[in-house]
C-alpha cells in the first residue's frame, strides 16, 4: 500500500514509518508531497497531515493515532507514543525526559539524509533501536 | 532579522475549558499574548511543528485558527519582542540564582526548573547561561 505525507519529516512521521512497516504494512511505499500541498495522490492513505484520519488528535501525536486505530495495546509501543507525543506536541505533563532527544536525533537525521526517503530509511533503525532497548526494561 | 509566528484563534465560547486548554499550552511553550489578540514566538523548526498541530487541534474543537510566519518593519519592535521574550526567562533565571546561593539548594528541583525555562529561552540569555554554569559546578559539591 500506498502512503503519503508532506516532506522534511521529523520525529513523528519518522516513528510513523516504522511502526507502519514493522506492525501494519510490512509492503508499504512512501510518498511525499509539499507542505501544505491539498491534492493527496488517490492510490495513497495520507499520514500526519492536518485534517486526515491519521493525523494528530485531540493533542496526541500521529503515530499515538495510528496506535489506537489499529488497536496496538503493545507497552512498549504505548510508551514510545508517550515520547512521540512529548517531542511533536505540547504537553503539560512530560514523563519521558528522552523525548526531546529523540525529537533532536529525528530532525539532524533529516538534515544529514539526501531526502525524505533516505531519512525514513535511517529513520527505522533509530526506532527498532529504541523498541529493542525498551524491550530490555520489561519484565 | 527575526521571523516571528503569529497564532489569533477563535473558539466556540463553550465549554470554556478549552479556553484555558489552549492558553496553557502556549503559555507552556513560552509564546506572548500581544495585546490580548495575538499570539508570538520565535519562528524555529519546533516552534512551528508546535503552531501547526496547536491551530488543527484548536480547529478539531469546532474553532478557527491562523497563523503567519512575519517580520516587523521597525527594528525597534523586534528588539521589543526580544526583550519580552528574555524577561520572561529572565524572571525565572533570577529566581533559580538566589535559589542557588542558598546553603542546600535543592538542586535536582532547580536543574528541573531550569530545563524548563531553558526550552523558552530563545535568545540565548546571559542570565542562563550563569545558572547553567553555576549549575553544572555545583555538582558533585558535598553539602
Amino acid at each position: 500500500m500506498k502512503w503519503v505525507t508532506w516532506e522534511n519529516i521529523g520525529v513523528d512521521r519518522m516513528a510513523c514509518a516504522w511502526l507502519i512497516r514493522r506492525w501494519i504494512d510490512p509492503e508499504a511505499e512512501f510518498l511525499f508531497i509539499p507542505m501544505g500541498e491539498k491534492s493527496i495522490p488517490e492510490d495513497a492513505e495520507p499520514f500526519d497531515i492536518p485534517g486526515v484520519r491519521y493525523s494528530h488528535h485531540g493533542g496526541h501525536s500521529t503515530f499515538h493515532v495510528f496506535l489506537k486505530e489499529h488497536k496496538l495495546n503493545v507497552p512498549i509501543l504505548t510508551r514510545i507514543a508517550q515520547m512521540v507525543d512529548e517531542a511533536d506536541e505540547i504537553q503539560e505533563v512530560t514523563v519521558e525526559p528522552a523525548a526531546l532527544g529523540l525529537d533532536l536525533i529525528c530532525r539532524g537525521l533529516r538534515r544529514i539524509s539526501k531526502d525524505d526517503f533516505e531519512a525514513i530509511e535511517r529513520g527505522q533503525l533509530i526506532y527498532e533501536a529504541l523498541y529493542a532497548e525498551l524491550s530490555r526494561d520489561e519484565v | 532579522m527575526s521571523i516571528w509566528l503569529l497564532l489569533h484563534y477563535k473558539l466556540p465560547s463553550k465549554p470554556s475549558a478549552l479556553r484555558v486548554y489552549i492558553w496553557r499550552k502556549l503559555k507552556r511553550v513560552g509564546a506572548i499574548l500581544l495585546h490580548e489578540a495575538v499570539w508570538v514566538l520565535p519562528d524555529n523548526p519546533r516552534t512551528a511543528e508546535q503552531v501547526q498541530w496547536l491551530a488543527a487541534e484548536i480547529q478539531e474543537m469546532g474553532g478557527n485558527a491562523y497563523y503567519w510566519r512575519a517580520n516587523t518593519i521597525l527594528g525597534q519592535h523586534e528588539q521589543s519582542m526580544v526583550q519580552q521574550f528574555n524577561e520572561q526567562v529572565d524572571a525565572v533565571y533570577s529566581d533559580l540564582l538566589k535559589k542557588l546561593e542558598k546553603p542546600r539548594a535543592d538542586l535536582q528541583e532547580i536543574s528541573k526548573h531550569y530545563q524548563q525555562a531553558a526550552s523558552q529561552d530563545f535568545f540565548h540569555s546571559k542570565l542562563g547561561m550563569l545558572v547553567r554554569e553555576k549549575l553544572t559546578s555545583k555538582r558533585g559539591e558535598k553539602l
